[in-house]
């Protein structure tokens, strides 16, 4: 009897495996791109970059060379809804759409602007394939869907280029932050702390971009480039900031891992490079007289990259001259993002958020009017304190011949 | 060497003991009769006058003109020593030659034979037994009772290195077909006296020899009795090689694990004896038999022993990944290509979806596929003599690797797949536990086929399930791990240095579980100089 019994339940198991049909690789639409758009009638239009596997890889097992066919197909389809609209996309790909590989959700202007996110990422959000670690950009200049459409050459498949590019110049100049669904997710709506999410350009002829000719030269007509921040609030964008803005912005953000500044030395203008390998920020907030105010501390360590004036970096007076030096630009430039933000009345640089942990009963008051009243007129002071650890592979310059 | 071995008779005892049932005893228990001409009518009529039977007759004493025979079979006697010390001495011997008739055997037996081992057999089944055995037996006219001389021999292979246990540091001494052979070998690695051996005959027809040989006090003697026990039970005609007797005797029949391990390798036995186990040696075959064995063993090669414990441990971690490999590597990647692929990175992905993609047969189709071509392709070379083995390998080769994919009926990655498993099967130092996992490896692959990862995960809880249960001579198999015996634990998936085991394995051993005295560390002096 007891043998019946731990047969029966071990055959029960069997009946709790979730996933039930099995499904062939070929019979699978990988999808590397979803481009997401507004249609203006209130319908959504959505395109999906679709991954041809033998076009990707495969040179040398498979006869077809794999440079003639492009590396992506694109499919759009329209709907009212976003559920409706990937269903909808199976009356144009022959395969089941598989959405565990889709690494990138561009999102249109238009439709970032006046529907928001928050619509476009309950769909994606509840289906069990979607990541949520998928990047999120904003297509800016042109639709999503021609976006996803547009070929690149070095990483052949265009999700992965968007991608690696965000990865690498996060890392590498810091002016645009990598961000994927979840975090998004977690920063819509709220005011304290208002998500920032990349923009992206199609730079150059749609047209051509679709075609294979485009990845065929050296310099490409059609190519994707980061060009911005885009400002969100309520799930909304609202506005667009670049360059010393949004890179100020990341730097109270912590999110600085790399860059460089350019300092004037003597009345020359960008005369020397200070290249920062490290960095930390730090945000606190003290409570002065009911009212918050924000201290931002800056550590930043870094390298001589350039110098286009004769000057001995490894003198230690020099060096400490050239250290203050890159800690005022570095808090000139924090203070033109704060600037900025404050200018936006949206606070994307987190400091509504701090208070809350700081002060709750004092954010509860805040809150409901933080954005608009209080938020840009705080207060914040900035201190950057920069070091010198290294001046590159030498101290002097080569051309100087009187070195200070 | 105070140790004796157990006389030949008492073996006949458990035999003629064994053949009683069969109503053996009244045909073949016939005693010798007083007449020489008789008695060799009768050895003649019941060997079917068989040509490699030799029977020399010659005459004793002068006077008496006693007649005798020297009966003896031909190619497993040593026939130098029969002619110089037996037949010699019965012609030329003064003594016999003025004896009397009527205790000539008494002479015969004290003051004439130059031979070792000397018994007496007094009927039919004795007397052919100690044919079979190699010995020599005169007999006489006028006397019911033969005299019978050990003189074993004839040709055997000599002390080889086994070809089936390789080990770089290591003794290159390997069993042979002789049993005698075989004890030695491990005798001259333990000098003691404790080392016992005891006797029994196997096969109704063949008569095997079959010795258990273990030491005294460290083996288990419960196990010692449940072993003698196991092998009295067995009513076969025929032991031919220690496979027949590890069937016959076996815990737990259905399982494709071996509970039993077996090794050509003196050096492996008597380090299998020190820890209590007990050793089968059978006649016939190189491979001797070990028991109890626990999982753990059959990862356990020799050369771990022989090398620096951190070695020996980092090679035994990538054996057992090597195994866990051959049992799951192509039902993981069938489970990940057809039931869970947002678990492959998407680089990776696209690079196996280009090669499927004209791929015409499912992907658990291709991988039981080329299981079996793999397995078929292992099976005959294994047979083949040399020269057509190395055909058969290219031909595989070419068939497999190159002409599978070009032509597409198979995907590249299904190839390497299937070639990882191929080698790591082969990486196992146990064949017997190699194989149980190529065939469990099936089962890995039709469960991933049909659940995915699920399915993986069952088998693998039923197969845990199943070798937790298997019990090899009442020890759990999958000890010292569970249940876990701290005492045995430094000799599983890792060894510790000799001077850490200071005990002996608790579980297989019979109290007497300390292995060394304490700091076996070494300690060199501090002073580096060395004075």
């Amino acid at each position: 009897m007891k043998r019946v019994t731990t047969w029966i339940s071990g055959l029960l198991l069997l009946f709790l495996a979730g996933c039930w049909s099995s499904q062939e690789l070929p019979d699978l639409a990988l999808i590397s791109a979803v481009g997401m758009d507004a249609t203006g009638d209130g319908q959504y239009a959505a395109t999906f970059q679709v991954i041809n596997p033998g076009n990707v890889a495969g040179e040398g097992t498979l006869s077809r060379g794999g440079s003639e066919s492009p590396p992506v197909t694109t499919y759009s389809s329209t709907g009212p809804t976003m559920t409706e609209v990937n269903r909808r996309v199976s009356e144009k790909v022959s395969r089941r759409p598989y959405y565990a590989h889709t690494n990138l959700l561009v999102v249109g202007e238009q439709l970032a602007r006046e529907e928001g996110l928050e619509k476009v990422f309950d769909a994606f959000e509840r289906d069990p394939e979607f990541r949520t670690t998928t990047r999120v950009i904003i297509a800016e200049g042109t639709t999503a869907g021609e976006f996803v459409t547009a070929l690149t050459s070095l990483d052949k498949i265009p999700a992965n280029k968007v991608i690696k590019t965000l990865e690498t110049t996060e890392s590498f100049w810091g002016e645009h932050k990598d961000t994927n669904m979840r975090e998004v997710l977690k920063h819509v709506g709220q005011s304290g702390h208002e998500p920032l999410v990349s923009i992206f350009t199609l730079h150059g002829d749609e047209e051509k971009g679709k075609k294979i000719d485009n990845i065929q030269t050296t310099s490409p007509e059609a190519r994707l480039e980061a060009t911005g921040m885009a400002v969100m609030q309520d799930g909304k964008m609202i506005d667009r900031i670049s360059n010393e803005a949004s890179r100020g912005a990341l730097w109270v953000l912590d999110d600085i891992q790399k860059t460089a500044v350019s300092l004037d030395w003597k009345g020359q203008k960008d005369a020397l490079v200070f290249q920062i390998v490290r960095n930390k920020t730090d945000v606190s907030v003290r409570i002065q007289d009911n009212l918050p105010v924000f201290d931002i501390q800056v550590s930043t360590e870094g390298e001589v990259g350039e110098a286009h004036v004769p000057i001995n970096v490894s003198n230690p007076f020099l060096s400490g001259t050239v250290e203050k030096k890159s800690g005022e630009e570095i808090k000139k430039i924090i203070e033109q993002a704060v600037a900025k933000a404050q200018e936006l009345q949206t606070d994307y640089l987190g400091f509504g958020e701090l208070l809350h942990r700081k002060d709750p009963k004092l954010w509860r008051k805040l809150e409901k009017t933080w954005n608009e009243d209080h938020f840009p007129t705080v207060e914040v002071n900035v201190n950057a304190d920069a070091y010198i650890r290294r001046s590159g592979l030498r101290n002097e310059p080569t051309f100087s011949e009187d070195v200070e | 060497m105070t140790f004796k071995l157990r006389k030949l008779s008492k073996a006949r005892t458990t035999s003629s003991k064994s053949n009683e049932d069969e109503g053996a005893k009244t045909e073949k228990n016939e005693p010798l009769s007083d007449s020489l001409a008789q008695n060799v009518e009768a050895v003649k009529q019941k060997t079917g006058n068989s040509a490699d039977i030799s029977i020399r007759e010659i005459t004793l004493n002068d006077q008496a003109h006693t007649k005798a025979a020297v009966v003896f079979v031909e190619g497993i006697v040593d026939q130098q020593a029969i002619d110089d010390f037996l037949i010699h001495s019965l012609i030329n011997d003064d003594d016999l030659k003025k004896n009397p008739a009527d205790n000539i055997l008494e002479t015969i037996a004290e003051k004439v034979v130059a031979l070792g081992e000397l018994t007496r057999v007094h009927n039919h089944s004795e007397l052919f037994q100690a044919l079979f055995n190699g010995e020599t037996v005169v007999l006489i006219e006028g006397f019911s009772e033969g005299v019978s001389t050990d003189t074993k021999g004839g040709e055997s292979r000599s002390v080889d290195e086994p070809p089936t246990e390789i080990s770089l540091r290591g003794p290159r001494e390997g069993f042979t077909e002789s049993i005698r052979t075989n004890t030695s070998l491990v005798r001259r690695r333990i000098k003691n006296e404790k080392l016992w051996v005891k006797s029994i005959t196997l096969g109704k027809v063949t008569n095997t020899d079959v010795e258990i040989m273990y030491i005294d006090g460290l083996a288990e003697s419960d196990i010692v009795q449940e072993v003698e026990n196991r092998l009295n039970r067995i009513n076969t005609d025929s032991i031919l090689e220690s496979g027949y007797i590890e069937e016959l005797i076996e815990d737990q029949t259905a399982t494709t694990f071996p509970t039993i391990a077996h090794s050509e390798r003196p050096d492996v036995v008597t380090g299998n004896l020190l820890e209590g186990k007990i050793a089968i040696f059978i006649d016939g075959t190189p491979f001797v038999l070990m028991v109890p064995a626990v999982f753990v063993q059959f990862f356990q090669s020799v050369d771990d022993y022989y090398s620096r414990f951190d070695i020996a441990t980092s090679i035994r971690l990538l054996r057992i990944i090597i195994f866990i490999t051959s049992l799951f590597a192509p039902a993981v990647y069938v489970a990940a290509t057809t039931f869970h692929q947002e678990m492959i990175p998407t680089q990776l992905l696209i690079v196996l979806a280009a090669q499927r993609e004209a791929a015409p047969l499912p992907a658990v189709v291709e991988a039981i596929l080329m299981e079996i071509i793999f397995e078929v392709l292992r099976e005959a070379g294994v047979r083949m003599p040399k020269a057509v083995g190395q055909t058969i390998s290219i031909v595989g080769a070419l068939v497999i690797g190159q002409a599978a994919v070009q032509a597409g009926i198979v995907s590249p990655a299904m190839v390497i797949v299937v070639a990882v498993t191929a080698i790591a099967s082969f990486a196992t130092p146990s064949y017997n536990i190699a194989i149980a996992a190529r065939l469990i490896r099936f089962v890995n692959m039709i469960a991933a086929a049909t659940f995915g990862f699920y399915g993986i995960i069952l088998t693998f809880i039923v197969l845990l399930i199943h070798l937790c249960s298997l019990r090899s001579f009442g020890v759990p198999y999958m000890a010292p791990l569970a249940p876990f015996d701290a005492s045995g634990a430094g000799d599983t998936i890792i060894r510790m240095p000799w001077w850490k085991v200071k005990k002996r394995p608790a579980l297989t051993v019979d109290g007497n579980v300390m292995r060394q005295g304490d700091n076996q560390k070494p300690s060199p002096p501090t002073d580096r100089t060395m004075k």
